[in-house]
């Protein structure tokens, strides 16, 4: 059996590979195939793996890419996710992608859609927009029409269309991506210290580069290996971290956390691995049960509008609930507008449900760790020392 | 009854206790401390822990909890860390049940801790990254002097007219005293003038923690200088600032008893819940 130890070494070797070396080679085993790159938070993978291409997650440039032409793109209040982005692709390292998708997260995002077509006329640029009136007869019919689009554009890319048994076959797998997905984070939910954070990111950060097929595999030995293997549980406060569903945090700030004496128990660093909350319908119309599935049957985030005033951040009390957390660390990127915006509304309906908090920013390549080592530690001595339960 | 360790790793040294604890009642078993002097401080932590166990007549399977502070959240055998300001505020109130406030003061920080009765953290500060004002620092000074660390306080109670040292930088601070040292000022007057420009650092550090209802006491690896408390002393009287300071024999420890009070706490709340830590 392998061990967690490789799982994660292999993991954190896709993780560190700025140069996309797997969809590379994904890429020249067969001669027409096709990468299809995206950005968070979410995009219909099924379409892209249906149309036979690989679904590649673009996430920024981490804390080991050092930004010298992107900057020259954004103005110096905008976040760090768009410039090294840009300075990935201006430095060729995204030369293997055929078509890039850029979701409706923010303005920032939608910006750099524009820039890419200019930039990259040659690379098919998608801006993909998402619905937020989630009546069927309204956002449903709209969303409908957005998948029928992006269906076209894969099909364009592919030289001929993308049938519904096939959509069908990548939903089926999906659905088994997403049903391994929860069980790693309800093993890390109930036993956290035999998987750390800092490998369930790794794992979860393979899923945006692996095919579904491999990273369904690598899911499965996971899961084995780690209820199989014995590690000591320390007594650490169980926290949720929201906020980081586009920048990612670099993977120190997550040990961090953890060193500094708390358990991460729920997260939002990688929605689309687990957008939906349940299997996606594998019979009928598929683009149908995806739309319907993206409008009743998704998780929630700040990019997502919620209509109902009193249910707002609501979805964090109900995962701090089931995931049993104690308390919930903020942690959001410098200049995020759709978190920033949402922090005080979240800070206010955890306030009203005596669930403590603490709240940082960071940039994917922050550096200094010891005030978050501070700010975690501190807050985890607060929850065991004076928390109620 | 909980019997908890503490171990406190510090810059410039490790702390280690046991303690035997039921209740209210807090019981020492056995102390120890060890000065790091470029040795790894982790393996220095875990021979210090096994040397009280021995100490004790114990055995790792007796601890409850093992708790770490300070730089001790990398030990692999530790049950659960709390931070230095959560350890030294509990530490300081089991040594001198009066104090309201904790100024401990180490080889790279200083941190005013101020405090409830039950140790509870109710506002903090700590000194900027700059060494200028920690023990490292005095340290370092003292062995450019040729002085022993056990004559530092002696010799700074002598000073009749301490020279003015950057209390800000530590580069600005160590250029202060070679030009003390041309111009022949006498060893005295430089540590108590160093002793001085450290404690105007710790009394704003205390001001700035609010009202303070009840006692100081100055915990850490200066604690038991006494060139420094003389200076304190001297300050807070030129500042009007009536908090008594205080000092304990064991005030070095005051991190690790902490830790080790914590842990008991926890090991009692954890086993109600039925939801026990294993790691150590």
């Amino acid at each position: 059996m392998t061990g967690t130890r490789e799982i994660i070494a292999r993991c954190e070797s896709l993780f560190e590979d700025l140069d996309f070396g797997y969809a590379r080679e994904w890429k020249a085993a067969q001669a027409g195939r096709k990468v299809v790159g995206y950005m968070p938070f979410y995009v219909p993978r099924e379409l892209i793996h249906g149309s036979g291409a690989l679904p590649l997650g673009v996430l920024g440039g981490g804390d080991q890419l050092e930004v010298i032409q992107g900057d020259a793109y954004y103005q110096s209040y905008i976040c760090r996710i768009p410039r090294s982005t840009i300075e990935l692709a201006l430095s060729g390292r995204l030369d293997c992608v055929d078509a890039m998708l850029f979701p409706s997260i923010c303005d920032v995002i939608r910006n750099l859609s524009g820039m890419w077509k200019i930039l990259f006329p040659k690379v098919r640029s998608f801006y993909f927009d998402l619905p937020q009136n989630f009546r069927d007869e309204v956002g449903g019919a709209f969303y409908i029409h957005e998948l029928e689009e992006l269906r076209g554009v894969l099909a364009e890319l592919r030289g001929r269309g993308i049938g519904d048994e096939e959509i069908r076959a990548s939903i089926a797998l999906y659905n088994e991506n997403r049903r391994l997905v929860r069980a790693v984070y309800g093993l890390r939910s109930r036993e956290p210290w035999k998987a750390p954070s800092s490998e369930v990111y790794l794992l979860m950060r393979a899923g945006m580069i692996l095919a579904v097929e491999e990273h369904n595999r690598l899911l499965r030995q996971y899961i084995e290996a780690s209820q199989s293997e014995e590690r000591p549980r320390r007594d650490n406060a169980r926290v949720v971290v929201v906020g980081a569903f586009c920048e990612q945090p670099p993977l120190n700030l997550l040990k961090s956390i953890e060193l500094s004496g708390c358990y991460i128990v729920d997260d939002d660093f990688m929605l689309v691995n687990r957008w939906e909350r349940g299997d996606v319908p594998e019979d009928g119309d598929p683009v149908q049960a995806l739309a319907l599935s993206y409008l009743h049957n998704s998780g929630d985030t700040s990019a997502k509008y919620e209509p109902d005033q009193s249910k707002k951040g609501l979805y964090l009390v109900e995962a701090v609930k089931t995931s049993g957390a104690e308390g919930v660390i903020m942690a959001m990127p410098s200049f995020c507008d759709p978190a920033l915006l949402e922090r005080p509304m979240l800070q206010s309906v955890l306030s009203a449900h005596g669930i403590p908090y603490i709240a940082f920013k960071y940039a994917e390549n922050s550096g200094q760790m010891q005030p978050i080592r501070e700010q975690a530690g501190t807050f985890a001595d607060s929850i065991k020392l004076w928390s109620e339960q | 009854m909980t019997v908890t360790a503490g171990i406190d790793v510090g810059t410039g040294a490790v702390k280690a206790v046991l303690f035997e604890v039921e209740g209210e009642n807090a019981r020492w078993l056995a102390r120890r401390v060890e000065r790091v002097r470029q040795r790894d401080p982790y393996r220095l932590a875990e021979e210090a822990y096994d040397a009280l166990l021995e100490a004790a007549g114990l055995r790792r399977g007796d601890i409850a909890y093992v708790a770490t502070t300070g730089e001790g959240e990398a030990l692999s055998f530790h049950t659960g860390h709390f931070y230095s300001m959560t350890t030294h505020g509990k530490g300081a109130i089991f040594l001198d049940p009066e104090t309201r406030a904790a100024l401990d003061v180490g080889a790279l920080h200083g941190r005013a801790i101020r405090i409830d009765a039950r140790g509870k953290v109710l506002a903090y500060k700590m000194t900027s990254q700059c060494a200028s004002g920690s023990g490292q620092f005095l340290e370092n000074i003292a062995r450019y002097l040729g002085i022993a660390q056990d004559e530092i306080g002696v010799l700074s109670k002598a000073g009749d007219s301490p020279e003015k040292v950057s209390g800000i930088c530590a580069v600005l601070a160590e250029t202060d005293v070679i030009n003390m040292v041309s111009r022949g000022i006498s060893a005295s007057n430089i540590l108590k003038g160093i002793h001085s420009a450290m404690a105007d650092r710790l009394i704003r550090l205390l001001r700035s923690i609010g009202s303070i209802d009840g006692a100081v006491l100055m915990t850490g690896g200066l604690a038991l200088d006494d060139g420094i408390g003389a200076c304190m002393e001297e300050g807070m009287a030129k500042e009007k600032v009536r908090t008594p300071i205080r000092h304990h024999p064991d005030s070095i420890y005051a991190g690790a008893i902490g830790a080790a009070l914590w842990g008991a706490f926890r090991h009692d709340k954890l086993a109600r819940q039925g939801a026990l830590a294993n790691a150590a």
